[in-house]
């Protein structure tokens, strides 16, 4: 064989150079660069930045300023992400589920579709689908706009060189400090930014553990059951307060085990993989504001909310299913959340929760519409609701305060769901993210099992002790 | 419901039982599967090892030599070395073990997959210095000589693993190494470390510990039975007699010396300036390659340009670029102040 | 006369359409693909949004585009595919981003490849231009942020740095699109033949080295006479590239 040949003599050569042929090569490359540099570039001045971007830098690096101005920057994004998407969800669940729904019911209703169709269609995919939206689409579409403006000008990565000390002792890089922040808007795209960490070890890391940012699809779950369980423990004036604490407690608490995991993850698993920093601070340069809105809605917006709708239609056909069909006296749900319960109960949880996180693993977004469908089914609620496997969501407080204490809600079913809703299992979107991104079935497997078992475990714990105390 | 404290004591049993069975190491489970290995051949090459070694050093081994410094039951030993002595890897001569033509082809082989295998860890994964030997340990009974090939291929080849022992070639060529211990030389004498050996284990990391590479140039200030001070990349070390036998030096000419204002890279204070002299040869593979590729590459100028809020990572001007890396890696780099 | 070359031609048309499609790019009804490379933070995507007008995200961050984006133009009657490849420091390391660059100039073969570097930070931009200029001649260098270097007081000699490095030379500003419009007229040049490229080949290697390349490269050229960039696979080889020692074994990189 002739390429043998060529193979033999190459492995000939090699042994002859010895090592130092990639440092001689590359010398050598920057020399040649030198030398044409020299010959046609003229340095009139001698600066070798802009004044500008060192002030900037000395500021936003500074040991006094450096992370209060990360801290607050990364406060208000996330602040006007949840204040500001609260406006628009309402009105395109308004749309979609208020109007357009009652709507397509009428039409099946016209066109003869027999009871089972409809339901499936309309009140299984098509709620899923519009629930789906109606939560993802507002925050996402300022959230990634905003994180995208911050990363055009080149503060972002000042933020990985700020932070890397910190992450570095869990055996993490700094950049993961950005792709965990990534994850608070959502863990899909948090996942696709981990493309940024160019050192194997710490880049499956940061995909592993970016579960643990509480996403945007688990934030209104926990700021609902804050304020109806939590807040309500205090005088009203200081509801607010004690239930925002809550909330921000439990992210808290997911970047906690962010580090935490991180560590186990490099001194066990990923023990032996190849682990570097470089990182370049590039010149500030001024986004261009409308472009950069445009384009991060397209391109990451939109790709990640198609992504969940693939997956939400299907689970809301199954949602659907699992209430209408009967085996026997009882249909599947009813009988799953019998046989969940113990365990459910033994977490300071319930058989309802469990079976909601189960179909609902496609989206987070309709895991409390189907919380309070499954226990207005399996309590017998009668007034609310509109039948067995259609979703829904009350606008007030207070009446869905009611429903879920009706299902036997206490205060630590309320703690350890929170808990829970932060310690679970990756949404499947993520899941067929990390698949992506990593090519590997075992890593997969492993960032979906690792925070379930995590979830268990806590809520188990906190479970026993909160009997044991109270 | 079950009572709370009886399923907080069951999961607590359960856990103490997941631990003491997965427990690295010790844990039962990896115990009972190690139990289960061929050891008759591992028992053989590490045999073969120290007979090497020791007359690589001029020595000679008795039986008792081997069952003093080997972990397996004297018995066991024992009936090894008849079945060694039956294969003719090995001879008797006054007591003392001689290897055979044979033995030393099958000794250097093992010698040769041990070597590959560090070199192969420090150039291909991140695992830690201190713990290469003992992978090694492990690799160099199970690869056979066509896999070891094909490994040496992989790695281009090399000449010396990364304690700058030479590695046998297939047909057992042994390069020599062209040094003497750091105690035999006198103050004043300047050289590169060439080599550092790792074993015993705990002479190995009180060196890792005084972070010494190889290819540091050395300069000897003391020298005497109670300690040896030298200088090496604008630093000072102090060190035993005991650990200094453990490390070779070369001794340079004295045109060959470039280096008298060397220092490393994190060493470099605000404002100064400095040029690029080399990225130390403990620095290897893929963090090497990028290093060299973002433009850290000799006669470079560079400066700090920032400094992060807790010390670490800095940032530095590279070829008018502000490149941050961390300080573990910056002690890799070799520069020249202004 | 006429007939022979005609269909040699449409051989190796074919051949570089079926490599670029295993690559995942599609170019039927292209006239030419165009790829567009640099080191992160140049402006590099961009450059691609002035050429093609289409709104993809432009990154202040290394290592954004991981996949390629891709988008097409029309100049002078013609059709261009544009591929935007993920911005590198080097195509010597084994970095996914650095590969999948790597392979689509090496495997792809676009017809013109377009090297965008930072103006104001020419000589470590050099770096990649250099090692491009080993895998293909047909490329142009686009001299971009010559806004930022006028800023910083930096002059270029365009003309001489095309001498220099054998290729045409453009300088832009791709965020006012200024120097665009050379831009396409150069690549179009280029592209047709209108221009031949002469490009600069590493020199300050030393000796050793130099000579195991040359060894290398004779004997590549002597089993495969029509590769163009032997000293560049020569050079892959003796660094222990496994991608290129796995191309060799398959042929992979003989499509002429």
């Amino acid at each position: 064989m002739k390429t043998n040949k060529i193979l033999n003599i190459s492995n000939d050569l090699r042994w002859q150079i010895g090592e130092g042929f990639h440092d001689k090569l590359t010398e050598g490359i920057y020399s040649d660069a030198a030398t044409i540099a020299q010959n046609s570039v003229q340095k009139k001045g001698d600066a070798k930045r802009f004044r500008f971007d060192r002030s900037l830098d000395k500021i936003v690096t500074s040991k006094v300023w450096g992370f209060p101005i990360m801290i607050l920057i990364l406060s208000v994004v996330l602040w006007l992400t949840i204040i500001g998407a609260n406006y628009p969800s309402g009105l395109l669940s308004d749309l979609l589920i208020g109007n357009i729904y009652p709507w397509l019911k009428t039409i099946g209703e016209s066109i003869g579709f027999p009871w089972w169709l409809s339901g499936f269609l309309f009140d299984g995919v098509y709620l899923a689908l519009a629930w789906v939206i109606a939560v993802m689409l507002p925050p996402m579409a300022i959230f990634f706009p905003l994180f995208t403006l911050l990363e055009d000008f080149g503060y972002l990565p000042r933020v990985a060189f700020n932070l890397d000390h910190l992450f570095k002792k869990s055996g993490a890089h700094g950049k993961q400090a950005l792709t965990m922040s990534m994850g608070f808007g959502c863990n899909a795209a948090g996942v696709i930014a981990t493309r940024i960490i160019d050192s194997p070890r710490e880049r499956l890391i940061a995909i592993i553990t970016n579960n643990f940012s509480l996403c945007n699809g688990r934030w209104p779950t926990q700021i609902l059951i804050a304020s109806i369980f939590i807040g309500a423990l205090v005088p009203e004036n200081f509801a607010g307060a004690i239930s925002t604490f809550a909330v921000i407690s439990i992210a808290l608490l997911g970047i906690f085990f962010t580090f935490m995991v991180s560590l186990f993850l490099s001194k066990t698993m990923l023990k032996g993989e190849v682990s570097s920093f470089t990182l370049e601070l590039p010149p500030y340069r001024p986004p261009r504001f409308w472009k950069t809105i445009y384009t991060s809605l397209i391109d990451r917006t939109l790709i990640v909310l198609w992504r969940a709708c693939v997956f939400a239609a299907p689970a809301g056909a199954v949602i659907w299913l699992i209430s209408n069909v009967f085996i026997g006296d009882s249909n599947i749900a009813n009988w799953m959340i019998i046989h969940l319960d113990g365990f459910g109960i033994l977490l300071g949880l319930n058989g309802v929760i469990l079976l909601a996180y189960i179909v609902a693993i496609p989206a987070n977004e309709i895991v409390i519409p189907t919380i309070l469908m499954l226990t207005v089914m399996s309590a017998s609620i009668t007034g609310v609701g509109s039948g067995n496997g259609v979703m829904f969501e009350l606008d007030s407080i207070n009446a869905t305060g009611e429903i879920l204490k009706a299902g036997g809600w206490t205060l630590l079913t309320a703690i350890n769901l929170m808990l829970f809703s932060l310690l679970h299992n990756p949404c499947s979107t993520t899941i067929y993210t990390i698949y992506k991104e990593t090519k590997s079935v075992k890593w997969t497997t492993v960032a979906s099992i690792l925070p379930i078992i995590l979830g268990f475990i806590v809520c188990f714990i906190v479970a026993q002790v909160w009997r044991i105390l109270m | 419901m079950t009572n709370p404290v009886t399923s907080l004591i069951v999961f607590g049993i359960v856990v103490v039982l997941l631990f003491l069975l997965f427990y690295p190491k010790s844990g039962f489970y990896w115990r009972i599967k190690t139990s289960f290995k061929n050891d008759t051949k591992i028992l053989i090459e590490d045999i073969l090892k120290k007979l090497y070694h020791a007359e690589d050093n001029g020595n000679t081994l008795n039986s008792n030599d081997i069952i003093n410094s080997l972990n397996s039951s004297p018995k066991k030993i024992l009936e090894t070395i008849a079945e060694m002595e039956n294969k003719e890897l090995i001879s008797f001569e006054n007591g003392d073990i001689k290897l055979n033509d044979l033995g030393m082809d099958y000794a250097l082989r093992v010698i040769r997959v041990h070597r590959l295998w560090e070199k192969y860890l420090s150039e291909k994964t991140g695992f830690d210095k201190k713990d290469w030997h003992e992978i090694a340990e492990k690799m160099e009974h199970k690869l056979d000589s066509l896999q070891a090939k094909e490994l040496a291929i992989n790695l281009g080849n090399p000449r010396f693993d990364p304690h700058g022992d030479p590695i046998p070639t297939e047909t057992g060529e042994v390069e020599p190494i062209n040094g003497k211990p750091l105690p035999t030389f006198s103050e004043g004498t300047i050289g590169r470390i060439i080599h550092i050996e790792d074993e015993p284990e705990i002479i190995y990391k009180q060196i890792l510990a005084e972070d010494l590479h190889i290819g540091s140039h050395i300069h000897i200030i003391e020298n005497n039975e109670k300690r040896i001070i030298f200088h090496s990349e604008g630093e000072e070390f102090i060190l035993a007699p005991i650990v200094a036998n453990n490390i070779t030096i070369f001794e340079l000419q004295k045109e060959e010396i470039s280096e008298e204002n060397t220092f490393r890279l994190s060493k470099l204070k605000k404002n100064e300036h400095a040029k690029i002299i080399g990225i130390s040869g403990e620095c290897r593979g893929e963090i090497r390659r990028r290093l060299l590729d973002l433009g850290f590459v000799i006669n470079t100028k560079i400066e700090v340009d920032l400094t992060s809020p807790m010390n670490n990572p800095r940032a530095y001007l590279v070829r008018d670029t502000s490149i941050a890396i961390r300080n573990e890696q910056a002690k890799f780099i070799l520069i020249e102040k202004k | 006369m006429q007939k022979v070359t005609n269909s040699a031609c449409e051989g190796c048309e074919l051949n570089q359409a079926s490599n670029l499609k295993k690559l995942g790019v599609n170019i039927e009804d292209n006239n030419y693909v165009v790829a567009l490379a640099g080191n992160p933070n140049t402006g590099k995507s961009t450059v691609f949004n002035a050429l093609t007008g289409l709104k993809q995200h432009t990154g202040n961050w290394p290592g954004k585009t991981v996949t390629r984006a891709e988008g097409g133009y029309r100049y002078n009657e013609k059709k261009y595919k544009l591929v935007d490849l993920p911005g590198t420091y080097s195509l010597l390391s084994t970095s996914q981003d650095e590969e999948v660059a790597r392979n689509f100039i090496l495997f792809g073969k676009p017809d013109v490849t377009i090297i965008v570097v930072d103006a104001s930070r020419l000589e470590r931009n050099l770096n990649l231009v250099l090692q491009i200029l080993e895998i293909t001649d047909k490329a142009v260098l686009c001299l971009n942020l010559m806004d930022e270097a006028k800023r910083l007081e930096i002059e270029i000699d365009d003309r001489t740095l095309a001498r220099d490095l054998g290729i045409p030379v453009v300088p832009t500003s791709a965020r006012s699109k200024e120097g665009i419009p050379e831009l396409l007229k150069i690549v179009h040049q280029v592209a047709t033949g209108e221009i031949k490229c002469k490009p600069h080949r590493i020199k300050n290697v030393p000796k050793n080295i130099n000579n195991a390349i040359e060894k290398l490269r004779l004997e590549i050229e002597k089993e495969y006479p029509n590769v163009p960039n032997s000293r560049w696979i020569a050079l892959r080889l003796l660094d222990g590239d496994e991608r290129i020692i796995e191309a060799v074994k398959t042929g992979e990189f003989i499509t002429e």
